[in-house]
């Protein structure tokens, strides 16, 4: 396999784990919009590497890339909209205090 | 025998430098910290698809998060009780199930693109223009709908996040 392949699928894969890292560690809604961020991250650079190094005569993986970037604007838009509806009602956005869906 | 070059000590010097800022988004204290170490992570990455020869995609990806990066701290100053990081406070929970999880998973996603069969490798990637005409084809021959979908699910997503951060009494008083 070409070195330049390993290396942006490792990279890819530390980028899911720090995300999924944060993701799951943070109390913070902004914070852990942050770790699905770096999640999404990951899936980008596995994207680009498939294309460049597998198939770079199909643009359909770049469409792949689009995607997945307008796949990262959309959270983070509806992730501070909640933000903001979260912080008017409780006056935090700290998750270990949102538990009314807690059966 | 495969042959380190130069291309491929940029893609690791930058997806070192990602990996580096996105362990310190969760390791500083400092909030606007985090977001300026996530933009840097973020531009990294771009700057490794340039390496990769991605032009548009690595200048799209530097635009794009600089943008989004720079809300996101604007955001971070807003909502967080100590945004400076003066007061050292602990925002993490489940830490120990957390490393646990993001090691597993790092490793098994590590495992499968070093075991898996990727077939034959390119070595040569089209030219930027030649890139920049594919992909203009792409999104506006087989890959409309999906294309258009995107921009679809953007509006939605933004008319949705006005609705709800809109104030409960004024969409009482509108409707």
């Amino acid at each position: 396999m070409s070195p330049d392949l390993l290396t942006a699928l490792i990279v890819g894969a530390g980028l899911f784990g720090i995300g999924l890292y944060g993701a799951l560690s943070q109390t913070n809604l902004v914070m852990i919009m942050m770790g699905v961020e770096l999640i999404l991250a990951g899936a980008l650079v596995n994207l680009v590497a498939f294309w460049r190094f597998l198939h770079p005569e199909s643009y359909a993986g770049q469409m792949f890339v689009l995607i997945v970037m307008t796949v990262m604007a959309v959270e983070m838009a509806v992730g501070f909209g909640v933000a903001i509806a979260r912080f008017r009602a409780r006056g935090s956005v700290e998750m270990e205090e949102a538990r009314e869906l807690k059966g | 025998m495969a042959v380190i070059t130069l291309q491929t000590f940029f893609i690791a010097l930058f997806g070192i430098a990602a990996l580096w800022f996105g362990v310190v988004v969760f390791r500083t204290s400092s909030m606007m910290r985090s977001a300026l170490a996530l933009l840097f992570s973020q531009t990294a990455l771009g700057a490794m698809f340039l390496a990769m020869q991605a032009e548009f995609l690595g200048v799209l990806q530097i635009m794009m998060m600089a943008t989004e990066m720079s809300i996101m701290a604007i955001f971070m100053v807003m909502f967080m009780m100590d945004p400076g990081g003066l007061g050292e406070m602990d925002m993490t929970h489940q830490k120990r199930l957390s490393i646990a999880a993001g090691v597993i998973g790092a490793l098994a996603v590590s495992g499968v693109a070093l075991f898996a069969h990727w077939g034959p490798t390119a070595t040569v990637a089209p030219a930027a223009a030649e890139q920049i005409r594919g992909l203009g084809t792409e999104l506006l021959g087989r890959s409309m709908i999906i294309f258009e979908t995107a921009g679809v699910t953007i509006l939605t997503a933004m008319i949705a996040a006005t609705a709800v951060a809109m104030p409960v009494l004024q969409r009482k008083k509108t409707s």
